[in-house]
């Protein structure tokens, strides 16, 4: 692959990530809405129907299964519309500016959605959107635990993707859930993570080649493509990368402080251009879309790690459940303790200088693990800073000048003691 | 005497010029006794020569299985509720916010972490009693499993969830299974707690059938209450009924609930049979959404002063659902798992519209109040919905007022008079009486 090879596949992740509900979903589904001019050749995702989804707990490897094609949504940035009439302005500002986005159209070319337990306030827009969506359109809800390592919580979990899996084919245009395409599904789910694990080893190590923010881009635009050709071009990207020609050896640059963002869901990455843009490398990240949904704990990556040759479709469910029950704890699935322990270990590993929290507005359970998060970093020698995420992005002008200052006291302090800011 | 306005006789200032006041139930005595000694219970039960183990719990939690194991529960969001009726919620919420919880986050979570940090409360100027061991249920919102979270790292004290899934429009049995196995887990949880061995099933079951009887009586005495509260005039209006609450919600499953509710149905019933209303000349019948605003009764007090009565809340309302029914001593746990998992929040909004309806119905109300209340997005979120199908189906005027139950920051009492003041003449225009589409 060329240079231009792996900046083209960029390019066209990056692109996806812009907007899409145009990329991902117009143009490809079944549903009546219209194409839209901006939407890609869809000839790898023919005519599946595709079924957006609302949390990274939601397996895109079922609905793959199922024929379809998964597309995580976002919240619609800017200012608000109908959702005003629908939920208080204290309703996390992510379900305002998702529902928002549904309520608005967005979703036209959607052949369904699918919400899952979170929080109380995307408990909230999947009741109002239930109310206004268009009639005969399948929605679902996954009613995951509120703690996955609670007791019974494996086999509940289980019996939930079993039962979306059972759902599913009322999408118009999906098919049966069979073993085979299970497998399958997880196979490419699997490789595909992998590869985007490659960029996000590559974006600690050498910041200088692929930014933090370009991988939060990468992942949106993974999550929103065929998921074969997503695939291919995050595999471009990261030979491209890591080849002869461009990874010959660290750049020579000063040395920039080494942030950790932790968060909920981002509607762009326009907050770690920011912080990037201020003097900092983002190395790593908690946030649901990029590291919390990559980040696959334990022995599998999904149902095609623990397949045998005669598993069926419950022995697949359980298996997937286990491998997302066991990945990257998220607040509203695990108690802190095991988020911290996590958040810890990563600053460790990345030789973090600094924790920038982007709380969405209004959000709880992030917000409730701040403050004994913020305590345990602060006491590991990693300063923090907390920023209010907003309609898709920050306060323009304070937010800046809150990270400017916030680096500054970075520099001032310099590298943590346990090798924080080692790198060049 | 009903006319009365506090600190300025003329009316002619402040936000609620003109204020009825209150024509307490003599019950209400009883009550003061009964909050008195369940809190100085706790606090001795942790005294030098306590031995009784103490629960913090939400109220939403399977409190039976705890009485069942002889375990005394707390429950801080009625303490919060406490400190917000003497208007001192908000030091303690700021004590909160300068530790780093946001003041976007629930207030009764906010006072009751302050007054944690702090070591201070409200009673006798302490903080509620150490926990042994920490039961939140989800079935009441999100929030209290992150509120329970920092109140177990606080105490370094055992922790357990019962995590009920969002009951839409009913459960799967595997959603049932799911709540009755951690609620067999929490009888051993429990028990691992205060350091005693599980108990036999046989003589658990014994002892939780005894509690769910006491539970059951106290419920089906609550409801009968409600049912009174139909007369015209109503004998019991939202002041009484927000006070009233406190047994069903922190001794519910005792005796001395039930006892309570025995005297207060008497007096109302008593009420009713000599056409005393809570309020004089009762025009308009009321009903309440969400949580009281318990730093503002002169709220209430105004609407009562211009003969506006509230014969329903939904908030009280949402007590009688523990209705225990012979058939489930077979099987007590799996009864409680779906009551548990059913009460008012856990439910979508069809269901909530429905039993909103109901009620409306049948307390033949003239309108409704919806309390937009910052701090509960469980209860608040889909009240436009449900104003709007009020105002469509039912034809009746409602009226949305934004506020918080605890922190007074986020209450504006003028503009709230102003608006009440326009529902007033909405409800004199013509709505009221005839309450249409009510059939």
């Amino acid at each position: 692959m060329t240079e231009n090879d792996h900046r083209a596949s960029l390019a066209r992740l990056v692109a996806a990530s812009r907007d899409p509900l145009a990329a991902g979903g117009a143009g490809v589904s079944t549903g009546s809405g219209p194409a839209s001019a901006s939407s890609p050749p869809a000839a790898r995702l023919g005519r599946r129907p595709v079924v957006g989804y609302v949390c990274s707990y939601v397996p895109e490897e079922i609905i793959l299964a199922a024929g379809c094609h998964p597309l995580r949504l976002g919240a619609r940035p800017g200012p608000t519309g109908p959702v005003d009439s629908c939920l208080q302005s204290f309703a996390c500002s992510f379900a305002r500016g998702l529902l928002d986005g549904l309520l608005s159209g967005q979703g036209r070319g959607l052949g369904g959605v699918v919400f899952a337990h979170t929080c109380d306030s995307l408990r909230a827009a999947l009741e109002s959107w239930k109310a206004r969506k268009p009639a005969g359109s399948f929605t679902h809800f996954l009613n995951l635990p509120a703690c996955v390592e609670g007791p019974g919580a494996a086999e509940y979990t289980a019996s939930e993707f079993g039962r979306l899996a059972e759902a599913l084919p009322a999408v118009e245009g999906a098919r049966p859930v069979t073993a085979q395409a299970l497998t399958e599904a997880a196979e490419l789910m699997t490789v595909l993570r992998r590869e985007l694990s490659r960029l996000d080893v590559l974006r600690s190590d050498r910041p200088d080649l692929l930014k933090g923010s370009q991988l939060l881009a990468i992942a949106r635009g993974a999550a929103t493509l065929d998921r074969e050709e997503a695939t291919d071009l995050v595999r471009g990207v990261a030979d491209g990368l890591m080849g002869p020609a461009t990874a010959a050896g660290p750049a020579a640059r000063p040395r920039r402080p080494r942030i950790l963002v932790s968060g909920g869901f981002l509607e762009t990455e326009e907050p770690l251009r920011l912080v990037e843009e201020a003097g900092a490398d983002v190395v790593g990240d908690d946030l649901c879309l990029a590291g919390r949904a990559l980040a696959f704990s334990g022995a599998g990556h999904g149902a095609g790690r623990e397949r045998s040759p005669a598993a069926d479709v419950p022995a697949l469910l359980s298996a997937l459940s286990q491998a997302y029950l066991s990945r990257v704890p998220c607040p509203t699935k695990h108690p802190p303790s095991r988020r911290l322990e996590f958040l810890l270990a990563e600053v460790k590993s990345r030789q973090v200088d600094g924790v920038i929290f982007l709380l969405q507005k209004f959000c709880d359970p992030h917000a409730f693990d701040y403050p004994a998060f913020r305590e345990a970093l602060e006491a590991s020698g990693r300063p923090c800073l907390s920023l209010e995420i907003e309609r898709g992005g920050l306060p323009a002008g304070q937010a800046g000048t809150r990270v400017e200052a916030f680096l500054e006291r970075l520099r001032f302090v310099g590298p943590s003691a346990d090798g924080g800011g080692g790198r060049p | 005497m009903r006319r009365t306005s506090k600190g300025d006789p003329s009316g002619a200032t402040g936000p609620y010029p003109l204020l009825a006041a209150d024509r307490r139930l003599a019950s209400d005595r009883d009550l003061k006794g009964l909050i008195l000694k369940h809190y100085l219970g706790a606090y001795k039960a942790k005294g030098l020569l306590g031995r009784k183990p103490v629960a913090w719990v939400t109220s939403g939690a399977p409190v039976e299985i705890l009485l069942a194991l002889d375990i005394l529960p707390v429950y801080p969001e009625n303490y919060g509720a406490l400190i917000g009726s003497r208007k001192a919620a908000v030091a303690y919420c700021e004590e909160a916010e300068r530790a780093g919880y946001s003041q976007d986050l629930c207030s009764y979570a906010r006072t009751n972490i302050g007054s944690m940090l702090t070591g201070r409360g409200e009673l006798g100027g302490r903080p509620l009693p150490r926990p042994d061991l920490l039961v939140a249920a989800k079935n009441i919102c999100g929030v209290v499993v992150k509120w329970w979270e920092v109140t177990a790292r606080h105490f370094g004290c055992p922790l357990f969830i019962v995590d009920t899934p969002f009951a839409a429009d009913g459960l799967t049995s595997a959603q049932v299974a799911y709540v009755r196995g951690q609620l067999e887990e929490l009888i051993v949880f429990a028990s691992r707690a205060i350091h005693r061995p599980p108990p036999s099933r046989e003589a658990f079951e014994g002892r939780l059938l005894g509690v769910l009887e006491l539970t059951r009586q106290a419920t089906a005495l609550w409801q009968d209450i409600q049912v009174l509260r139909q007369a015209s005039p109503t004998p019991a209006s939202a002041l009484d009924m927000f006070t009233n609450l406190f047994p069903i919600v922190t001794l519910r499953g005792s005796a001395l609930c039930v006892e309570y509710y025995r005297k207060v149905r008497a007096e109302l019933a008593e009420r009713v049979g000599q056409g005393l209303g809570a309020v004089d000349g009762e025009r308009f019948r009321l009903i309440w959404d969400n949580i009281a605003i318990w730093y503002d009764f002169d709220l209430v007090r105004y609407l009562h002063a211009r003969g506006a009565a509230f014969v329903g809340e939904t908030y009280t309302d949402a007590w009688g659902v523990y209705q225990y029914r012979p058939e489930d001593a077979a099987d007590p746990l799996e009864a409680m798992a779906r009551l548990y998992s059913q009460v008012l929040l856990n439910v979508g909004l069809e269901v909530r519209k429905e039993r909103l309806f109901r009620m409306v119905r049948a307390q033949r109300a003239h309108g409704v109040v919806f309390h937009s209340c910052r701090s509960c997005k469980t209860y608040s979120l889909g009240q436009y919905d449900l104003s709007r199908a009020v105002r469509d189906e039912l034809g009746l005027p409602t009226l949305v007022i934004e506020a918080d139950m605890t922190d007074s920051r986020a209450f504006s009492a003028g503009p709230t008079k102003t608006r009440l003041d326009a529902f007033l003449e909405l409800l004199a225009a013509g709505s009221a009486p005839a309450s249409p589409n009510l059939a």
